[in-house]
């Protein structure tokens, strides 16, 4: 098998065929994640948010999934980021998307929404309908010569995938989670407006886009509306609010040849799975474990070779032994094997996964997924129990 | 009476104006305010077994306890009047570190629902202000709650500062996305729920033993 390049690595792992290895990727890192690394070995230099070209995923020599110039399918403009108040280690921002979160300083976990702009008919028409235009310039690559260049170039090295927005995540997080959900019952009519307004905007972007004649490898939707017991919207409401907006978006995205749709959504996805499926949707991310024990070796069962899945590795393996990681990576190598499969975390690496185990991890899966060919190589780690799994830069 | 099944069959199906005409032709026929509560926890009782079962999903437990809230408000006096007071008292927070609601909120909803008076401290709670409110409200449970695996080990803390407190028969009940039956035993606490309708259930046996 000759070296394939990472463009031609994920196309051939979510078509099921022939490839030199799978891809190696991951999910990310909690920021403080990053930073008891920087305790245990990690260089300075790295860090998680990357402006200064050294990026975590770059040193552990991962593959991309996903990337091309960015467009914007949802507020333009945002809000203001604005500090509005200090509270010593706490601090209440307003976000880009205009909620009112209380979010710790200097960490990346997730913040607490204190206050919304979008309450009722009024406020969306003020605040939110007017941003969702998608004729608005602004949404599109500044370059945008050379963003159609890379879009059409088919013989990149590197996936160019889309961003085909939210439909339900959006709104909840634009409202809060109550507000929303006494609107679905309270004013259907004004919720299924509000959805079909974002679906308008995220068809009229991808359309515009997809119209350059670029070559696109894979499109991301982010939902995040599942927990623990299931999803935040009933499958019934799903179906009838949702659905027909998905099969909007999938069916131009299929008709332009893009053909691996992936929905993120945390927690709980069985009750909403077979929906996104029947929507169009093939593939989801991150397979996230978790304590209702989801399995991608068991999806795969479920739904064969019409669902694919990246993600699916529980990440608290991590931080117990390596006895477990090296257990899980040859459990789930079948269907790595079998393709239609990217693992990685199932969702950011916590810090209390120690970078030993986490470099332990990345040998075995390099090993035994990736079988040791063909791989980007690992940067330096300093404290000598990791040395046996480090490769010199 | 028929009158109180369709008052537990609108709780059910979170219909907040017919719960309020329904409670409200109740109080002027002078029914029993004991009997309406009961119509009232009985809504909630069956919202949470549906719940557990997966028929219905959280925007049907948001609605449901809306309308039972704003029914609880027309009754009101009716209970003090008869001197029904609530079941059990409780404290509520999310673990120092955890800035999470959502979780604790809906607990908070079905705990009153099943008529407990609820204390609601809200998020990122150490474990003192727990302590203190305990005492002050005499609570006979507590119930922690995290989100995140990053503020489990202060659910930990939280816990063993409560039980270091010597504060009687209190039962201290926890859950959250992350947390185990596992974990709750491994920590010292008294119960664990997976979801917001089973803690319900969980205080009730804890409390009833």
């Amino acid at each position: 098998m000759n070296v394939m390049n990472e463009r031609q690595r994920f196309l051939a792992t979510m078509h099921y065929l022939p490839r030199d290895r799978s891809p190696i990727c991951d999910f990310g890192f909690w920021s403080e994640t990053i930073d008891e690394w920087h305790n245990q070995g990690l260089p300075q230099r790295v860090i998680y948010k990357n402006y200064d070209g050294t990026s975590a995923n770059e040193f552990f020599g991962m593959d991309e999934y996903s990337g091309g110039p960015g467009f914007n399918v949802g507020l333009c403009p945002g809000f203001e980021y604005k500090v509005i108040e200090d509270r010593g280690d706490h601090e209440v921002v307003q976000q880009g998307d205009g909620v009112r979160v209380l979010r710790k300083k200097h960490m990346s976990s997730i913040p607490m929404h204190e206050g919304h702009l979008l309450v009722d008919r009024q406020s969306w028409k003020e605040h939110y309908q007017w941003r969702l235009d998608p004729d608005d310039p602004r949404r599109y690559p500044q370059d945008w010569d050379q963003a159609k260049r890379i879009w059409r170039d088919n013989g990149r090295a590197k996936p160019a995938t889309l961003w085909g927005g939210s439909l339900f995540g959006w709104l909840r997080d634009w409202m809060g989670m109550e507000a929303i959900s006494y609107v679905v019952y309270d004013d259907p009519a004004w919720f299924e407006e509000m959805v079909t307004t974002v679906a308008d905007c995220i068809v009229a972007s991808l359309t515009r886009v997809l119209r350059t004649g670029g070559v696109f490898d894979g499109c991301s939707i982010w939902e995040d509306m599942c927990y623990n017991g299931g999803p935040l919207l009933s499958p019934a409401h799903f179906k009838q609010f949702l659905v027909p907006h998905y099969k909007r978006i999938t069916g131009l995205l299929r008709s332009h040849g893009v053909d691996i749709i992936w929905v993120d959504c945390d927690g709980k996805i069985d009750d909403l799975l077979p929906l996104w499926l029947d929507a169009g949707v093939n593939c989801m991310f991150p397979i996230e474990i978790g304590t209702w024990g989801a399995d991608p070796v068991k999806f795969r069962k479920q739904y064969g070779k019409q669902l694919l899945m990246m993600g699916g590795f529980d990440k608290h393996i991590m931080a117990r032994s390596k006895e477990a990681i090296r257990a899980e990576v040859l459990r789930l190598a079948p269907l790595v094997e079998e393709g239609g499969f990217i693992g990685f975390a199932d969702h950011r690496v916590p810090p209390d996964v120690p970078l030993e185990n986490y470099m332990y991890y990345l040998h075995c899966v390099r090993e035994v997924w990736g079988h040791g060919v063909n791989l980007k190589p690992i940067g330096q780690i300093c404290p000598p129990q990791c040395a046996g799994h480090a490769v010199q830069r | 009476m028929a009158e109180l099944q369709e008052l537990t069959q609108v709780i059910i199906k979170g219909n907040r104006a017919e719960a309020k005409r329904l409670t409200q032709a109740a109080i002027d026929a002078q029914v029993p305010a004991r009997q309406v509560l009961d119509a009232l926890v009985a809504g909630m009782d069956e919202v949470g077994r549906r719940f557990q079962r997966n028929e219905v999903f959280v925007p049907e437990m948001l609605i449901a306890s809306r309308a039972m809230k704003e029914a609880m408000a027309l009754l009101e006096p009716m209970l003090v009047k008869a001197g029904i007071k609530p079941e059990y008292i409780a404290v509520i927070g999310a673990v120092q570190g955890d800035l999470h609601d959502i979780g604790k909120n809906l607990v908070a909803m079905m705990w009153r629902g099943a008529n407990f008076q609820v204390v609601d401290l809200g998020t990122n709670v150490p474990a003192e202000k727990f302590i203190a409110a305990v005492k002050e409200h005499r609570a006979q449970v507590v119930g922690l709650s995290s989100l995140l695996t990053t503020t489990m080990p202060a659910m930990q803390a939280t816990v063993k500062a409560i039980k270091d407190a010597g504060l009687g028969s209190l039962k201290v009940v926890v859950g959250g996305a992350p947390i185990t039956q596992d974990f709750a035993k491994e920590i010292g606490a008294d119960g664990f729920s997976p979801d917001a309708a089973g803690a319900v259930d969980l205080v009730r046996k804890l409390l009833a033993a």
